[in-house]
C-alpha cells in the first residue's frame, strides 16, 4: 500500500477498527514514515482527551421541577402511595374530591362498556375476564366505601398511635405503604385495561386489605 | 407483598434482569410506569448528569438549549416508559432518545433541518468558519462544542458516547462512510484547535 491509500486508514487504524489483514501493512509504513507516525500520536492524543472528558455535569436544579411540572399534567401521573396517605390523613375534603374523580372514571368506562355493548353481534368481542358494567358500578360505590372507612380509620390510628409501641407503628406504616402501593400498581392497570375483571376483584382485595389493617390496627390501641 | 406482585404479573411481566440495571433501577423503572412520579424522580437523579452532558456535547455547549434538551429528554421518556423492555441498559435507552429528540427538534427548525450532517454544508457553518481563523488553543469541551454539527455529533457519539460506526449511522440516518468522513473531519479540526497545529494531511 502507498502512504497516500494508507494515510486514510490511520483513524481506522488507531481506533481498531481496521480489519486484521490491513493492520500490519499499515503498521510497516507508520514505522517508517515520520508525517504518518505524526498523525497517528496526534489522534492517539485526541481520542485520550476525549475519553478524560467528565460522563457526567450537574444539571440546572430548576430542571427537575420543570420536568415534574410536565409530567404532572399528565393524566397519568399519580401523587406516590406515601404521598396518597398523607393527603388523605392531614386533609380528609380532599378524600372527596378523589373520590369523585373515581367515580367520574369509571362511569366513563361503564358508559363505554354499555355502549360497546349495543354494537351489533360481532363487532364487540367479549372476553371470558371483561367486567360487566354491573360489576364495575358495584365497585365504584365499594370503592368509595373503603376510601371512605380507610380515611376514618387512618384519623382515628394517628390520634392514637401515641399509644403503641414506636416499632410497631413503624411496622404498621411500611405495611400500608406496601398496600397503597399495590393500590396504585393496581388502580394504574386498571386505568389500562378498565374491562379486566381480575384487576376490578385484585383492587378490590387490596382495597379490603388495607381496612382490615387499619381497623386492626385501632383495635389494637384500644387493647382489643 | 404478594398481592403487588400478582397485579405485576398479570398485566405486564417484567424482566428480573436488564443489562446493567441494577435491582433499585428496575423497581424504579417499575414504579414509575405505573405512574409513581417519585420513583421517576430517583432515576432522574441517577442519569441526569449523564444525559446532560450529552445535551451539552450535542447543543455545542449551549446550556440553556441543553437545558431544555434534557427537560424534553425526560418528559419523553415519562410518556414512553411503557415501550422500555428492557433490550438494553436503561441509560442506552435514554441515551437513544437524547439523541432522538435532538434530531426531532432539530427537524423542525428549517435552519438546521438543512445542515443536518451535511458534508457540502458544514463550511458554512459558524463552527467551520473557526476552523480557519482561530488560533488559539482551547480545551477539549470549547473544542468539541465549537466543531461543525455533523462532525460533533459523529465525534461525540462515536469518541466520547462510544457508539459503534453503524449504531451511529442507523440512528442519524446516513451512510457508514459519512459517519467516518465526518470523525476525520471532526479529529483534524480538534487537533488543529487543540494543539493550535495547521499542518497535516488534510491543510
Amino acid at each position: 500500500m502507498t502512504h497516500d491509500v494508507i494515510r486514510h486508514l490511520l483513524d481506522d487504524y488507531v481506533t481498531g477498527d481496521l480489519p486484521e489483514d490491513a493492520r500490519a501493512p499499515v503498521a510497516d509504513h507508520v514505522a517508517t514514515c515520520a508525517a504518518c507516525s505524526a498523525e497517528v500520536d496526534s489522534l492517539r492524543r485526541i481520542l485520550a482527551r476525549a475519553s478524560e472528558l467528565p460522563a457526567a455535569i450537574e444539571p440546572p436544579a430548576e430542571a427537575w421541577s420543570n420536568i415534574r411540572e410536565a409530567i404532572l399534567r399528565d393524566e397519568k401521573a399519580v401523587a406516590t402511595p406515601i404521598d396518597r396517605v398523607a393527603m388523605f390523613r392531614r386533609r380528609p375534603m380532599v378524600m372527596g374530591a378523589a373520590a369523585a374523580i373515581l367515580v367520574a372514571v369509571l362511569s366513563s368506562t361503564v358508559t363505554a362498556i354499555y355502549l360497546n355493548s349495543r354494537q351489533p353481534s360481532g363487532v364487540t368481542t367479549v372476553r371470558v375476564a371483561d367486567a360487566t358494567p354491573a360489576t364495575l358500578a358495584a365497585f365504584t360505590i365499594e370503592e368509595n366505601n373503603y376510601l371512605r372507612t380507610a380515611a376514618a380509620l387512618q384519623d382515628v390510628l394517628d390520634q392514637q398511635e401515641s399509644v403503641l409501641a414506636p416499632e410497631t407503628v413503624a411496622q404498621l406504616k411500611a405495611s400500608l405503604r406496601t398496600i397503597d402501593e399495590a393500590i396504585l400498581e393496581a388502580r394504574n392497570a386498571l386505568a389500562r385495561d378498565p374491562s379486566n375483571k381480575l384487576l376490578v376483584e385484585m383492587l378490590s382485595a387490596n382495597y379490603k386489605q388495607k381496612v382490615d389493617l387499619l381497623r386492626r390496627s385501632t383495635e389494637m390501641t384500644r387493647g382489643t | 407483598m404478594k398481592t403487588s406482585a400478582v397485579v405485576s404479573d398479570t398485566i405486564e411481566p417484567f424482566p428480573s434482569t436488564i443489562n446493567g440495571d441494577t435491582t433499585a433501577t428496575l423497581d424504579c423503572i417499575q414504579r414509575a410506569r405505573a405512574g409513581d412520579v417519585g420513583a421517576f424522580e430517583i432515576l432522574y437523579k441517577e442519569h441526569s448528569g449523564r444525559v446532560y452532558a450529552l445535551c451539552v456535547r450535542l447543543q455545542a455547549g449551549d446550556r440553556s438549549e441543553a437545558t431544555e434538551l434534557m427537560q424534553d429528554v425526560f418528559i419523553k421518556a415519562w410518556r414512553r416508559l411503557e415501550t422500555f423492555r428492557g433490550e438494553s441498559a436503561f441509560s442506552s435507552w435514554l441515551h437513544r432518545l437524547t439523541v432522538n429528540t435532538m434530531l426531532e427538534n432539530a427537524r423542525s427548525d428549517r435552519r438546521r433541518s438543512a445542515r443536518v450532517l451535511s458534508m457540502e454544508d458544514t463550511s458554512l457553518l459558524p463552527g467551520a468558519a473557526r476552523s480557519t481563523s482561530i488560533d488559539l488553543k482551547m480545551d477539549m469541551e470549547e473544542a468539541v462544542a465549537s466543531l461543525p454539527r455533523g462532525a460533533r455529533l459523529a465525534f461525540v457519539l462515536h469518541d466520547v458516547q462510544g457508539y459503534q460506526h453503524q449504531e451511529i449511522a442507523e440512528q442519524l440516518g446516513v451512510s457508514v462512510g459519512t459517519i467516518k468522513a465526518q470523525l476525520h473531519r471532526a479529529r483534524r479540526l480538534l487537533r488543529d484547535r487543540l494543539e493550535g497545529s495547521n499542518e497535516g494531511f488534510d491543510q
